[in-house]
């Protein structure tokens, strides 16, 4: 009894948080730049609201309830998607030739995980659900952690809200993988309380995103970005050849002088 | 547990590290200095312009006549001797990589379209290079490297200077006029 009082107390602070998340958005004007994002936080309100309600009336533990949150959880984890496609656009957007190497990057990146998570949960028909939910949360977090290396490796500016709208739908994700590992391997097998732990794990770690997510957004977001200086296409399909010409010539020599250095060479 | 699910587990730990990873660590502001330094023409060579002086100091000949002639203290203290100028030549070049590496990001960050092949390769070349230098470098620090070979890592490098000088010069010119260097300056995920 006692910790499902800490879920339910776990999920009404962090109702309160969406709340707050809303609430600036809206009054900061954010809603204008971070539209779908604004979105994907009302839609989650929205889910908490209908989920109150589905409980309410069926039983926290009916099958009605299971089948209806689960559904629901389909709208916002699309939402989701969507939401984070919008940030990395606005980050991404003045450098055309690296939007369009992330996009690439997500593509097959995504396909990869996807194979590897139908290949690794084949023939696991009783955890089928919580197996889809983890295989999302993996492509997901693998494809944010790309972008971001990307972003990183290319030195472009990410401004702070940003990077933490990005970090915390990554660092839920990862939390997401690691639950539904531990629940399956170890929570099911050796506590009888299996599910609410579960569910406080999660909803704290969705409590600390929220958190996260406030103290970027009390910040003001950056002015739109002015055109960034654009080369010619011809420019770096003539340089950029060159230059990796000369690295390759370098990494060669380096190369040669460690077989020269080779014991008995 | 099984085999998949530790994989799982693996991962997610290892992608929860490098989130973490990425979100504290600051791209070094010595990196954005020194792309912006590489914009402007007229770039300088550094370990080029001293080829002669480190050929001189790490001939094998001479080290050979040293060891008939001299007392083991000054041949020991002369081997310590060559021993760091062959590891800072060592950094000269990867410094000479790096900063060509990052004029290459610059020049596919500033283009409207980037070949995936060859960004793939640049990233890939980095790996090597990386990976190449700390072994050189862990064996030169032991002493088990013949100093003599060190200078052939230069050979490649002499006519980088020419052969750059118009592509950087061309870049630094739109760079100048449209303000990138700036642009650059806060760049990075943790610069704000």
């Amino acid at each position: 009894m006692k910790t499902l009082g800490a879920v339910q107390y776990l999920w009404a602070l962090s109702v309160a948080a969406q709340v707050a998340v809303c609430v600036i958005l809206v009054t900061r004007g954010y809603y204008r730049p971070l539209t779908v994002f604004t979105a994907y936080a009302f839609l989650n309100l929205c889910q908490a609201a209908f989920l109150y309600l589905i409980y309410k009336h069926y039983g926290f533990h009916s099958d009605a309830a299971f089948t209806y949150a689960w559904w629901s959880q389909a709208f916002t984890l699309v939402a989701r998607v969507l939401a984070t496609t919008e940030v990395l656009r606005l980050v991404l957007i003045p450098y055309r030739g690296i939007w369009g190497l992330a996009w690439r990057v997500l593509g097959v990146t995504s396909g990869v995980t996807l194979v590897f998570v139908i290949a690794a949960s084949r023939g696991n028909l009783d955890w089928g659900l919580m197996e889809a939910d983890r295989g999302y949360h993996l492509i997901f977090a693998i494809a944010i952690v790309a972008c971001l290396a990307l972003i990183r490796y290319y030195y472009v500016p990410v401004d702070r809200t940003y990077k933490a709208i990005l970090a915390g739908f990554c660092f839920y994700s990862c939390v997401t993988i690691l639950s539904n590992t531990a629940l399956q391997g170890v929570l099911y097998k050796r506590y009888e309380n299996f599910a609410t732990i579960w569910q406080v794990v999660e909803l704290i770690a969705y409590l600390i995103v929220q958190f996260i997510w406030m103290r970027a957004l009390a910040r003001p977001l950056p002015a739109k970005h002015a055109q960034r200086p654009v080369l010619p296409a011809s420019v770096y399909q003539r340089i950029s050849p060159e230059i990796h010409y000369q690295l390759q010539a370098m990494n060669k020599q380096l190369m040669h002088f460690w077989k020269l250095e080779e014991p008995g060479s | 547990m099984s085999n998949s699910l530790l994989a799982f587990g693996i991962i997610g730990i290892l992608l929860l590290l490098t989130l973490v990873w990425l979100s504290v660590s600051k791209v070094g502001g010595k990196v954005q200095a020194r792309a912006a330094s590489d914009l402007p023409p007229g770039r300088d060579w550094q370990h080029i312009s001293y080829l002669p002086q480190i050929q001189q100091a790490l001939a094998e000949t001479d080290f050979k006549y040293l060891s008939d002639v001299a007392p083991r203290r000054l041949v020991s203290e002369v081997r310590k001797d060559r021993q760091h100028i062959a590891i800072a030549y060592l950094s000269a070049l990867r410094e000479e990589f790096i900063r060509l590496l990052d004029f290459a990001r610059i020049v596919a960050a500033m283009s409207p379209e980037v070949a995936v092949a060859q960004e793939l390769r640049g990233a890939r070349l980095h790996f090597t290079f990386t990976c190449r230098y700390y072994l050189i470098y862990l064996r030169l620090k032991t002493g088990f490297a013949p100093f003599d070979a060190l200078s052939a890592l230069s050979n490649s490098l002499s006519s980088l200077n020419i052969r750059m000088e118009t592509a950087m010069r061309e870049v630094g010119e739109r760079a100048a006029m449209s303000g990138l260097a700036s642009s650059f300056d806060g760049g990075g995920l943790d610069t704000h």
